[in-house]
């Protein structure tokens, strides 16, 4: 999966417009990035990664490329 | 002094019973003297189970409820082993939180896979005439996610809905057969499942803050539900069939 198509991913599972994020946006910038955006990317990186993301690793996110570094 | 709650010699069936809840259910009924045949997944827990009951007579089966299709074949071989049984409680079960969006038909599937077809196919398979005793009665886990309504829930309440009013619609059924069925409603009880709902959201977050104020009387101890489990399942509840009794330290309160 290529870094744009990460990106997308997490576009989708945050139901953000396409084109709204970039490795570079801060967390805390985005409105819609709150408890259920955090439930959704838990679910996401296990349907997609098959990985178990903890609270600690969700809290330790501040940028989208702290998100795409988890995705592999 | 006679207790109210007396099992001796009833045989029991317990689906879930290597951690959480059905452990905890398992280790109370022996203690007032059921043998109970202990069934989930996980065998080598099962067996550490059985190293901590009363009595003697007890049993165990490893048994994938996911897999509807072979829970007939695991009854049979329940019964051939251990006779007809006095009672089960189902307490196998799955407790996911999903948002909205990503609860997709094949998300809702797993999570009734476990906890109702299963549930539904297993109470199918003991009500069948050999099966059972008269005067059986059956105990499903259920929970407050039955009649709450929670972010992420849909499809974690709606199958213990879905557990709820079966259990309804069986009572009736099965009545005539002398058997009766209930289920027990736990809030928040310190299992595993705590366990892992507290590595997701955190001790100090807002979701359990939320969660202690509401539950007033604190985290359910298993033994507050399978204390509830044993009172349903023995002879002094025999005038109760059909319902869901909350065990949930006040929440459905708020
Ligand atoms: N803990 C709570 O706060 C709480 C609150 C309300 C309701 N409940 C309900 O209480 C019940 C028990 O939960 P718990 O907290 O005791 O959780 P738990 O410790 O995770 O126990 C779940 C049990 O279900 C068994 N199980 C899971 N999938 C199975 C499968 N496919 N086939 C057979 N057995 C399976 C597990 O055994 P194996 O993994 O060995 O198969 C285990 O014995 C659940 O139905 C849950 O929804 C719990």
């Amino acid at each position: 999966m290529t870094e744009q198509e990460k990106i997308a991913l997490i576009e989708e599972t945050l139901d953000l417009d396409e084109g709204t994020l970039t490795a570079d946006t801060v967390l805390d910038d985005v409105d819609e990035y709150d408890s259920m955006a955090k439930l959704s990317l838990i679910v996401m990186m296990d349907d997609e990664f098959g990985k178990k993301l903890t609270g600690d690793v969700i809290k330790g996110f501040k940028t989208v490329g702290d998100i795409l570094a988890e995705m592999e | 002094m006679k207790s109210i709650i007396d099992l001796t010699d009833k045989r029991i069936l317990i689906i879930g019973a290597s951690s959480g809840i059905g452990k905890q259910c398992a280790i109370t009924l022996s203690q007032v003297g059921a043998k109970v045949i202990l069934a989930a997944r996980r065998e080598d827990k099962l067996r550490e189970v059985l190293e901590l009951l009363e009595g003697d007579g007890h049993g165990i089966k490893a048994m994938d409820v996911q897999d509807t299709e072979n829970i007939e074949k695991c009854v049979k071989e329940i019964i051939n082993e251990f006779g007809a049984l006095d009672g089960m409680v189902y307490s196998a079960g799955v407790g996911t939180a999903i948002p909205l969006l990503q609860t997709k038909p094949e998300k809702i599937k797993q999570v009734f896979d476990i906890n109702f077809f299963g549930f539904t196919e297993a109470v199918r398979q003991i009500c069948r005439r050999g099966r059972y005793n008269p005067g059986m009665r059956i105990v499903g886990i259920s929970s407050v996610a039955s009649i709450r309504g929670d972010k992420s829930k849909t499809a974690y309440s709606s199958s213990k809905s879905a557990m709820d009013s079966a259990i309804r619609c069986i009572a009736r059924e099965m009545a005539d057969k002398d058997i009766c069925i209930n289920s027990v409603a736990p809030s928040m009880t310190a299992t595993e499942l705590y366990d892992r709902y507290i590595e997701k959201y955190g001790e100090d977050s807002d979701t359990n803050q939320d969660l202690l104020k509401r539950q007033y009387l604190g985290i359910a101890k298993t033994d507050d539900i399978a204390n509830a489990v044993a009172f349903l399942l023995s002879p002094a509840a025999r005038f109760i069939t059909g319902i869901t009794l909350p065990v949930d330290g006040g929440l459905t309160t708020c």
